[in-house]
């Protein structure tokens, strides 16, 4: 009995239980565990900025009322000196707006004797992110902030995303605005904002009003102008861009009912019967794409873009452009005859591209489109037509491969690796009328149908690496990553357990990598950390995913492994 | 592009736009779709009874203030007759306790020209389930119930149940209630309350109080006495039995804070390198069948356990026995020494507790592993088949067909197809199985049961697979599982919900339409209609499809 007891010991002791951080900083030095009280005239000081100032008095009050009590007992000497007074915040760049690449470095110094604790940041965005590292270092009640603390702190990956499905089912403002708070609570900066697709056309849009009126699911399931303006007003406020995306031409099933005419193969059966996977209208559900030979395509994608352009001031504009399905396309009379004098698919693609993607350049906008307008198996596009200069592709199929393909045509890309980021997988298929899972038991449950099976875990998400074999030039093209949640299967009953705390797993290593000093991955002592962020995101009234027993957290090391996997 | 066109139609122009029921009853009547107003003077009549009347007084607050609007227009034609003026309620037997195969059987009749309604039952939870019923016939503001309606149902098989973990973490008493209302709207009638594991207990205990105050997360994560008689009275106001699990003598290690003298490899690393593990998972444990104190703890839990919970049943856990764990203790390598087995150590827990539980006139039920462990487990002998359930979880049909040709009656639970929590990844700490290169085949993501059971394979599943008409009669009914390693009040209703409903009409009235053929095509759109109004209700019911799909009947089937 004696000896696996020392051993046990061992294993056990080396745990720093200082207060955790999510994502943990790039450098952060606390090496005398040391807290002091939070005064209770603690005040935040801050240069006047549109966006840094509500900031900072939304971080004044939340510091105030959170009441945190980490889990696991802090273990920390308070100091005998006074009680932390102020933070100070200093800018150097006041101007530098929220955009691709902004410099989102901070410093945070909370000295060890002395009231005042500074922030000082090149931006007012990094400002806010060296904001939410105060304070995560703030907790109890009477409140305590850990004192002695230097932390300098920046980004990886400029790019760091989180992207949501309004079309297949609706979510309110309020649902966007609470990811929003807490993306910002994780670090991210891009809200990637999928509004529209076959299922429904959300937004509405002044200048084609009946988009929505005639597509979207009704009356209460739209976004009207305020709140756009709204949702964009937050996302400044809280350092989150918002990266509005139209797909087009395929997934535009519900622009028929305003525009029958410009939707080829809408309102069909996805999938006829007797027929085969390569004659399908759909890879889903929702037919309809929009037709490059009819004129008035392009009358009303030109105004979709002026519209969107005008409500969305982010710099760049996803344009979709995934998954366009032959079979569509071929059911419409004009395509046909187009077909028969020797065009091709591609060429109609083409076609609609020149004409589209010129307009969205000429409003000041760089273009995101999937990777499919380049790497899809039968209708692609030119590389010569999507200059590398204003394009970049965000990958989603063939895990590092076609990120590999796409920055070694020059591209630069945003990676959503199905294999790893899409955050609807592995609970089933939402189509009717499913004989797969009418089988006799002991039948291989395979995939429990859901084509992009099994669920991603927070440790799938957290060990995938985004450069992996790519060169050193190859990576630098790499923009960051983007969590994806397609909403077939979600709407806002499980918004928050289907984003957190997975999306954390992908801020961090986007933030500050999911390696140790010594290189090595640090997924182990991720666990009690991102515990520790899972409850105290569900504070602040985040409902996200538990991802071990309570039990783990009090009897620290005790529900890990210590079998390599082989 | 006409020919197409032709056979869509066809196809779509089957739906149709009917109010849905879930659990769909077994017989119903609604031949032409007439639909007529609810007086807003609505009442509802019933003989008293201490649960129906609670029961009769909730359904009338919730007619009257649902206004469910169906997210398909229904096509009905409204009477001309006069607005439904009562519901008149009777009950045959009232004095029939709830419990395990009391007759829920009923009949409600909405007819077209008169102003009242009539609901009869045999008993009082019979006429639980046709409240229910009732009131999802009613839609829409100013509100409409359906007339010319004729229900005649009753439930195929007796046990319907869910489990809950309340040990690997707690939830409020709230939730429980919220999730013994939901059951009672899908028709299910028993909440299996895996109240204590290894992780905490957090059940306050009159007589052993130490077990909680010093085996539960904490002081504000505890069941008190006076938390356990509101569930088990919110149970009985909506004909749902509250089973109480007690594990043992496996899955104790919360006991050790109280008796650590009784527990053997407590508060142990599980599975320690180079040895054979401890636990099946985190939480080392076993109660020690050698100590003589084992049993005075474990008499006064059942005292104070048959004394809180009215239920004639008593589950008594029993699964999982870990070899390892009963070894490190030196008591017990003396006994192995001298020639006996651990199978024999686990005959002596079962015999002393077993009579003990019998003894306060309960069934026990006991997981299958008392009788089918590969290494530890007891002879059939001391399992008497009249005093005895055992509940299957492994190895799909194989184990309810063992159980049941050995004279048992069965619970089926198969991990296969009804343990909720199953695709969600492992909750390993330390774990490099998620540190692979990428293409790495993926496999089920790291959870020993994946795939997530979807609603449709929990929806087909057919739990008396394989057996006799004979051994079929012993199987009670089936109960899905909720384990809560990676499960809490945050995820409780989308983990349970809608795929609960799904084994509800499964049990219920079955997966097959008149015809024999399985109805999951047509399934589908009544769950979403029904998700959609639990969710109104009040429960965070998971989507199972784009609200688009109802919206254009047909359009997302395969």
């Amino acid at each position: 009995m004696a000896n696996p007891t020392v051993i046990l010991l061992f294993i056990f002791a080396v745990r720093c239980r200082g207060i955790s951080m999510w994502p943990q900083p790039r450098t952060m030095s606390w090496p005398v565990h040391s807290a002091t009280p939070l005064s209770p005239s603690f005040a935040i000081s801050s240069p006047y900025h549109r966006y840094l100032s509500v900031a900072a008095n939304r971080y004044l009050k939340l510091i105030k009322t959170e009441n945190y009590h980490p889990l696991v007992p802090q273990k920390v000497n308070l100091t005998n000196g006074p009680s932390l007074q102020t933070l100070i915040i200093t800018v150097n760049n006041l101007a530098a707006p929220l955009t691709h690449g902004v410099n989102e470095s901070y410093s945070l110094s909370i000295p060890m004797s002395g009231n005042r604790a500074t922030l000082i940041a090149e931006t007012a965005w990094g400002a806010m992110r060296g904001l939410e590292t105060f304070r995560q270092l703030v907790w109890g009640k009477p409140r305590r902030v850990a004192a002695g603390v230097e932390v300098v702190d920046w980004p990886i990956y400029a790019y760091r995303g989180v992207m949501l499905d309004t079309s297949r089912n609706y979510y309110d403002v309020k649902d966007i605005l609470r990811t929003i708070g807490a993306m910002s609570a994780n670090k991210f900066n891009v809200f990637h904002w999928h509004i529209t697709d076959a299922e429904s056309f959300p937004v509405v849009l002044p200048s084609e009003p009946d988009l929505a009126a005639k597509g979207s699911y009704g009356s209460e399931f739209q976004y009207s102008p305020a709140d756009i303006s709204r949702i964009i007003e937050y996302g400044l406020q809280h350092g989150v861009r918002v990266l509005p995306e139209i797909n087009a031409p395929a997934h535009t099933g519900s622009w028929a009912g305003a525009y029958p005419e410009i939707v080829t193969c809408s309102n069909m059966f996805w999938w006829p019967a007797g027929s085969n996977w390569a004659d399908r209208l759909a890879s889903q559900p929702g037919t309809g794409h929009l037709n490059p030979l009819n004129p008035k395509t392009y009358q009303v994608m030109k105004n979709v873009i002026d519209d969107v352009t005008e409500m969305f001031p982010d710099s760049f504009y996803h344009a979709g452009a995934d998954e366009i399905i032959p079979g569509c396309w071929k059911a419409d009379p004009l395509v046909q005859s187009y077909l028969a004098k020797n065009g091709t698919l591609s060429q109609l693609l083409e076609l609609f591209v020149k004409s589209t993607l010129p307009y969205i350049l000429s409003q000041n906008r760089t273009v995101v489109y999937w990777e499919d307008i380049l790497l899809d198996s039968n209708i692609k596009v030119r590389s010569s037509l999507l200059p590398t200069e204003h394009v970049i592709l965000h990958t989603w199929g063939n895990g590092p491969n076609n990120t590999k393909k796409v920055v070694s045509s020059g591209y630069r890309t945003i990676v959503s690796s199905s294999d790893f980021y899409f955050l609807d997988c592995g609970h089933g298929s939402f189509l009717g009328n499913n004989s797969q899972y009418d089988q006799p038991p002991f039948a291989d449950q395979g995939k429990g149908g859901s084509w992009c099976s099994p669920f991603k875990t927070w440790q799938m998400i957290y060990n995938y690496d985004i450069a992996y074999n790519l060169t050193e030039e190859e990576a630098k093209l790499v923009l960051g990553g983007e969590a994806v949640l397609w909403s077939e299967l979600a709407d806002p009953e499980v918004l928050d357990p289907r984003l957190w705390p997975r999306a954390s797993a992908l801020a961090e290593v986007l933030w500050s990598g999911n390696r140790d000093e010594m290189g090595k991955k640090r997924y182990a002592a991720a666990t009690d950390r991102l515990n520790e962020w899972r409850y105290r995101m569900v504070g602040r009234g985040v409902r996200a995913e538990p991802i071990q027993p309570r039990w783990c957290i009090n009897n620290p090391g005790m529900c890990n492994t210590v079998h390599p996997f082989t | 592009m006409a020919s197409p066109f032709v056979v869509f139609l066809l196809m779509f122009a089957v739906p149709c736009s009917a109010i849905g029921v879930w659990p769909q009853p077994r017989y119903m009547s609604w031949p032409v779709h007439w639909a007529t107003s609810l007086s807003p003077s609505f009442t509802i009549t019933s003989p008293r009874h201490p649960y129906l009347s609670p029961a009769v007084a909730r359904y009338l607050q919730l007619i009257k203030t649902e206004a469910y609007y169906p997210l398909t227009d229904l096509t009905v034609n409204l009477t001309n007759g006069p607005p439904l003026q009562a519901l008149i309620v009777t009950v045959k037997d009232l004095a029939a306790p709830l419990s395990h195969g009391v007759n829920e059987s009923y009949s409600l009749s909405i007819p077209t020209s008169s102003d009242k309604a009539t609901l009869s039952a045999e008993t009082a939870w019979g006429a639980m389930r046709g409240l229910e019923t009732f009131s999802q016939l009613i839609w829409g503001k100013p509100s409409r119930v359906a007339a010319g309606v004729e229900v005649s149902d009753w439930p195929i098989y007796a046990y319907r149940g869910i489990m809950l973990d309340t040990s690997r973490n707690f939830y409020e008493v709230e939730d429980i209630l919220r999730t013994i209302g939901a059951m009672s709207a899908n028709k299910l009638n028993v909440f299996h309350w895996h109240i204590t594991d290894a992780q905490s207990f957090p059940i306050v205990l009159p007589s052993e109080p130490d077990l909680a105050a010093k085996g539960s997360y904490g002081s504000g994560m505890q069941y008190s006495p006076a938390n356990i008689s509101r569930i088990v009275e919110y149970g009985l106001q909506h004909g749902v039995r509250i089973l109480p699990e007690i594990d043992a003598p496996a899955h104790t290690g919360s006991w050790a804070g109280a008796h650590p003298e009784i527990v053997t490899c407590a508060n142990m690393f599980w599975s320690p390198s180079g040895s054979a593990p401890l636990a099946a998972e985190p939480g080392t444990g076993h109660l020690n069948p050698l100590n003589p104190k084992t049993y005075q703890v474990v008499n006064n839990v059942v005292d104070d356990v048959t004394k809180m919970f009215p239920d004639p049943f008593y589950h008594g856990g029993a699964d999982e026995i870990n070899p390892g764990c009963w070894e490190t203790d030196p008591l017990i390598q003396a006994y192995l020494a001298k020639n006996g087995t651990l199978s024999q150590l686990l005959e002596m827990f079962i015999n002393s507790t077993l009579s003990y539980i019998l003894s306060h006139n309960r069934t026990a039920v006991y997981w299958e592993d008392v009788l089918l462990g590969a290494n530890v487990k007891v002879e059939a002998s001391l399992l008497p088949p009249e005093h005895v359930i055992l509940q299957t979880w492994n190895n799909g049909p194989n184990n309810t067909k063992k159980l049941v040709s050995s004279g048992y009656r069965t619970i089926v639970s198969s991990s296969d197809f009804y343990y909720l929590d199953c695709g969600h990844g492992d909750f390993i700490g330390n774990d490099s199985q998620y540190d692979q290169p990428p293409f790495t085949d993926q496999g089920n993501g790291g959870s020993w049961c994946g795939p997530f059971k979807t609603w449709q394979i929990i929806y087909n599943h057919d739990i008396a697979y394989n057996l006799t008409e004979e051994e079929s009669k012993l199987v009670l009914g089936g109960e899905v599982a909720l384990w809560s390693e990676q499960a809490d009040p945050q995820v409780l209703d989308a983990r349970i919900w809608p795929r609960a409903s799904a084994l509800a009409e499964a049990l219920w009235s079955g997966n097959k339409d008149e015809t024999g053929k399985k109805r999951y095509a047509q399934a589908t759109d009544r769950l979403i209609e029904w998700r959609n109004r639990m969710v109104r209700r009040g429960i965070r019911a998971e989507p199972i499809q784009p609200l688009w799909c109802i919206k254009n009947p047909g359009m997302c089937n395969l």
